[in-house]
Order: C-alpha cells, then structure tokens, then sequence
C-alpha cells in the first residue's frame, strides 16, 4: 500500500505553445552548445551512448533523438519508498506531496533561545523525529546539518539520522562516488541486500548538477543511482542573472537542458533508472548578490516548471515552505505560503523545504511545524470543490427555507468532519478567549508542541543490530575519509 | 572638447570593451603617460560605476560588466606599457582569490572577485576546483596581500582549513590575510580554522578585504 496525493490542475502559467516554445529552445541548446562534463565517468557514459563529444573541450553535445529515446525510457511513475512500506508515495503525474527540510543549512534557530547559532548533529534528530511525527509531511529531508562532525563526513552522518528516526521516504545528497557507496552500504543493511534495495529503495539521492549546463565529479553518485534504480531526485539550481539568463524563460531553458542531459545520462546507464525532474530558478538580489528563494519570480518559475515535467510526463521535485526572512515571522508567513502554494497548485509531485529559513542557510524547529500547518491548508486547497446534487444540496436548502438554519441539518453533519480543514496549530479564537490563554503568537505555540512532541512521540527507530551496523559504516567512514 | 581621457572613461561606463581597448591605444599613441591613462581613464570610469552602485542607481551586474569591459585594455593595453616605465599602478592591495579543490561553484565568487577589481584591488582570480598548492604558489609569487577562497559544499569546507594549515606549515601565515566565504562558510568557521575575515555575501567581502588591509569599510 502507498499513499496517493491529492492531484492538482489548478494554476497553469504557460500555455502549451510557451512550453513547446522552451522545449525546441532546450533541444538547440543540448544539440549547439551542449553540455561541459567535467567528470570522466559521466563523460565515457555520454561517449559510448551516442552523443557528440570532444575530449579536448570536456564537451558533451546531446542530439534530439537521444533526448527523445531517453524520455521514452524514463519511467512515468516512480514510488518513493519509506523504511515503512505503508508510507510510500505514489509520483506521477499532478500528485502533490510536501517535505521537510532540503540539504543540510550551516545555521539552526535554537528552539530554547530563539538565536540562530551552528547547526549539529541533535539538531537534525530533533528535526527528523519531528517530521516523522508531522501528519502533513509526506517525505523527509534535513532542515539542519551535522556540524559537529568532520566536514568530510557530515553527509554520512545525516543520512544515518535520516535512516535511524524516520519511516517516511528519504531524498538526500551524497555528493561523489565514496559516499554514494558508503549511503549504499547503510540501505543494504537495513534492507537486506543489494537486490532488495534494488526492488524497494528505501530513499533517493539527490543531485545537483551546476547550473549552467555542467556535471562534475561528484555526480557521479548519478550513475551509482541509476544502475541500481535508486531514484534520482535533481535539484537542478539556477541564479537568474548569474547562472542563467535573468528572464525566467531563459533560466528554464537552462535549468531543463541540465535537466534533460541528466535523464539521458540516467538512461544511458541503465534504461528505466526513475529520476524526477527539478528546476529552481533563484533571483539574484542586485544589490547585495543575496540568492533569492522566495522572491515572487521564483514561484512563478516553479510553476512553469512543474508544468514541464508535466509536459515530459516524468515526477516532479519543487519546493515547499521556502522563505528569505531569517525567522518565523509575518515575512516567512507571507513568503512561505506563496512558495508552497504556487508549487502545490501547479502539481508539483514533490513539495521540498518544510522548515527552512533565511534562503536555505538556517533550518528551524518552529518553522517546519508552522509549515506543516500551511501544507496542511494547502492540501485542503488543491482538493478541491466538489459539486454534484449531494452537494449543491438543493433539497435540504428548499427544506430549511428562508431565514432558516442549517446548523443540525443531517447534510451538514455528515460533511462537517471533511468539508472543513481543522487548523492544529494556528490560533483561530476571538480575542477574550486568547488574552485567557496567555496571548501567544503561533511560533511560540509551536514551540510548546514540538517540546511534546520531542519528550512523547517515539519514532519506530531500526532493529539494534542494524543499528549498529550503520554505526559500523560510520566508524569505516571516518577512518578513510577524515583528513586529520 | 572632450579629451581622449573622456573618451576611456565614457567607454568604461558604456561597458564597452573593444572601445576601451581603442581609446586607451589612442591615448598611449599621442603619449600619455600610461599610468595617467589607467587612473584618469579606466579607474576614473569604474569610480563612477562604483559611485552609482552606492547610490543604488546602478546594479552588481553593472559592476561585473565594468570590471569584465576593462580588463582587456588593462591586460594588453596598459600594462604592459606601465611594466615597460617601471612605475606601479596605485592598488588596494593584492588579492589571490578562488573556489577550493573539488568544489566547481564559482559564481559567488566570481562577483566578489568583481566588485574588489572595480574598488581597485589587484584581482589574482585562480577560478575553480584550484588545488591548495596553487593558492600557496600564486600568493608567494604576486606577495598577495590577501588569500581569498570560496566552498559551497560541506564535503569541500575542509579544503579551506587545509590551505591555512599549509600557510602556516610554509611559514608564510603572517604576511598575508586569509578570507573565506561559500554560502556554508559561517563566522564561526572562519574563526575556528583561524581565517582573519568572513564575507556572508559580496558586498560583506568587500568591505571585510578593505578593513583587513586598514582601510575604511
């Protein structure tokens, strides 16, 4: 059994000329200036597929019919499993789904102090379990980092955290071939062995190839991924003005040739390797070079990027929850609703970020439950409206009559529990009643309850054994990779 | 009338390269002293650049195009002249900057490069995924004033304390400034591998490389 989100058609910002428009602008640019693949490995896999390449310049050009040939490979549907089978999701098509967290942040918002300080290790076993309890989080990143660890060793640490305090399906990064075998290591573990990850992946990596239009060595975790069909989630960056032409339809380009190249590389290595599709457009604050996430041009990219995986019929990451202001204010209210619910409204599959702060370099305890509540309305918002003759309820008006009530009808107690989304953390009482309660603003509400939380909730953690054989991976790890 | 002079400093602010080159070839031909043509011409036009950046009229775009528009003039045009008459440019001070081994995000620091150009700083731009031996080789070699150097992933951070840890291993650690930045790089950071400046972003760097040579800012 997999869980099935909600689908949403609701916000189309291209027309289907505009999305065809970007795709033969995409297919020149593959074809005419092609790709620069700084890594040996992606490059032979790019030679001995049939690209046009030159050695001298690292320059990979992609012909039409190879993007075509892949993107009839590519699967339509992938399942991101969780360590729970239950807590699968479903991607295809306009399904919605949100996340906690992305990659890991240098920076956390200490949940005692309210201070952004160095984010460690603890932080994002808070952060997991938290997510893991959440019932609007369907998949679950990292809202922080373990920076009390050695830096060539962080991610491995962050992915046993992942592994250990959370049944939900997993997306991180493992940023070259060493840890992308280490992350291996772990899942057969838990899983059994090669051949049953192979059948149920119990996470995704996730990869970022360099905008613009470059791979370099610590993508080939790609090629890893993709023989043994662990999914591929790209988070394929770009800085409008910087790393891309500064009008969003330039930057789209960009961000799907990279996209594309990476889907043809997946299916080079493996035909049917799943991977889903992820364009960020970030703006460049032109006065201070700040990298945007949540200025109103990113949303609006995000929407016409989840169009064009649409448009490619392959599963979709965006975001979630993004926001530029450095705590959970009325600035992250405002900036993290637009980002979720142009995302959501689009059918966007895979909706990251719950929880982070300040364009992605803090991560916070109170702004991931803060969005769980704004993910929560969302998913409220893309279900719908509903109207056939139960609904439109044409009876029961004619019986209840002018100047009536509606309040005990049996119509409206059969719909209360679902025709209306009840808020589990917003404040929605009048003013009497909540000077009594002690006059709290959200964030300091959600801090009570992620104080519970973290003291009751008890995540389902791993067998002890296999515990402690990710522990023994880990020890490995340090021995080999730890410079000093 | 407007002087040859004027015409270097209008083709800076126009972001025109081949004009700059053109006019700083007429100026040095009717002899103009080379090092009057690059203050009164090329750093007259990225002042004005600067100045209007400050005052928000102009964008950090503007001050890429301004820095990318002389540097060819500089390059083939001016320099060689001013090696020629032994004389030195007037700089801010010399800066080794680049992205550290096995990291390949450069833009970042690409804008800081920029901006400490167009405030008059003598720019060394090592590029990307540049080995810890290059920076130590190409400080030594220009006496830079400053390493500076960008890591945008945890996994390359480390390279950042391994070059001041070769600084130090060289016994050159004293003579120059370190400065770190990458959007994982924190102050925190910066002062546990005992860099002496963190940028969180490039007018931050800018203003940090000034006061680490004592300058204002």
């Amino acid at each position: 059994m997999v869980k099935l989100g909600s689908r949403a058609d609701m916000l189309r910002v291209l027309s289907d000329e505009q999305l065809e428009q970007i795709h033969v602008a995409t297919i020149e640019v593959l074809e005419n200036t092609g790709v620069h693949v700084g890594s040996e490995a992606i490059f032979k896999v790019f030679a001995d597929g049939g690209a046009d390449v030159d050695p001298r310049g690292k320059t990979v050009k992609i012909p039409r019919h190879l993007v075509e040939e892949s993107l009839e490979k590519k699967p339509k549907q992938i399942i991101l499993q969780g360590r729970n089978p239950e807590q699968g999701i479903l991607l295809e098509e306009n399904r919605v789904y949100f996340g906690a967290g992305g990659t890991p942040v240098p920076y956390f918002r200490d949940v005692e102090t309210g201070k952004l300080r160095t984010s460690v290790k603890r932080d994002m076993i808070n952060a997991t379990i938290l997510a893991d309890a959440l019932s609007n989080i369907d998949f679950v990143m990292s809202i922080a980092g373990a920076r009390d660890f050695p830096e060539e060793v962080q991610c491995i640490h962050e992915f046993e955290v992942l592994f250990k305090y959370t049944e939900k399906p997993i997306i991180y990064h493992a940023p070259g071939i060493v840890y992308a075998e280490k992350i291996l290591k772990m899942a057969e573990a838990i899983v059994g062995d090669r051949e049953q990850l192979r059948k149920r992946p119990i996470f995704s990596f996730y990869c970022e190839p360099v905008s613009p239009l470059t791979f370099y060595d610590a993508h080939d975790t790609m090629i890893e991924a993709a023989r043994n069909h662990i999914p591929i989630t790209l988070g394929i960056a770009q800085i409008m003005g910087a790393t891309a032409p500064i009008t969003i339809g330039g930057s789209l380009v960009v961000g799907n040739a990279l996209n594309l190249a990476s889907v043809v590389l997946a299916q080079l290595v493996s035909r049917g390797a799943p991977i889903i599709y992820g364009n960020f457009n970030n703006a460049l604050e032109p006065r201070t070079a700040v990298a945007l996430m949540a200025a109103p041009e990113k949303p609006l990219a995000s929407a016409c990027s989840a169009q064009l995986a649409q448009y490619y019929d392959i599963p979709s990451f965006g975001v979630a929850g993004q926001c530029d202001s450095n705590l959970p204010d009325a600035q992250f209210g405002a900036e993290v609703m637009l980002t979720s619910l142009m995302n959501a409204l689009s059918g966007t599959n895979l909706c990251h970020d719950c929880g982070y702060l300040a364009t992605g370099l803090a991560g916070s305890l109170e702004a991931q439950m803060i969005c769980d509540e704004v993910v929560g309305i969302i998913a409220r918002i893309i279900e719908g409206v509903e109207v056939n003759d139960d609904t439109l309820a044409v009876d029961v008006i004619h019986s209840v009559g002018p100047g009536g009530n509606f309040l005990s009808q049996s119509h409206t107690l059969k719909y209360v529990d679902k025709a209306l989304y009840l808020s589990k953390l917003f404040d929605k009482t009048y003013p009497a009643t909540w000077m009594k309660a002690g006059s709290k603003d959200v964030t300091e509400i959600a801090r009570e309850k992620i104080k519970k939380i973290l003291r009751e909730y008890e995540p389902r953690l791993l067998p002890k054994d296999i515990e402690r054989r990710l522990s023994e991976i880990l020890k490995e790890s340090e021995k080999e990779l730890v410079k000093r | 009338m407007k002087t040859i002079l004027d015409e270097v400093v209008e083709s800076v602010i126009s972001f025109n390269s081949e004009k700059v080159v053109e006019n700083c070839k007429k100026a040095l031909d009717i002899s103009i002293d080379p090092i009057k043509v690059m203050e009164d011409g090329i750093t007259k036009g990225l002042r004005i650049i600067g100045d209007k950046y400050e005052r928000g009229e102009l964008f950090i775009m503007h001050l890429i195009a301004a820095s990318e528009a002389v540097k060819k003039a500089l390059t083939e045009v001016i320099e060689p002249k001013i090696s020629e008459s032994k004389e030195r440019r007037r700089s801010a001070g010399k800066l080794v900057i680049g992205t550290v081994s096995g990291d390949i995000h450069d833009i970042g620091k690409n804008i800081v490069a920029a901006m400490l150009f167009v405030e008059g700083f003598e720019v060394y731009d090592l590029g990307k995924d540049v080995p810890c031996e290059k920076f130590l080789q190409k400080a030594l070699e220009v006496e830079a004033d400053i390493i500076a150097m960008s890591a945008l992933l945890s996994a390359t951070m480390s390279e950042q304390r391994r070059i001041v840890e070769a600084l130090v291993a060289e016994g050159i650690r004293d003579k120059l400034k370190v400065m770190v930045g990458g959007a994982v790089v924190t102050e925190e950071w910066s002062r546990q591998i005992g860099a002496d400046g963190y940028g969180e972003n490039a007018v931050e760097a800018v203003r940090v490389a000034k006061r680490l040579l004592g300058r204002e800012g």
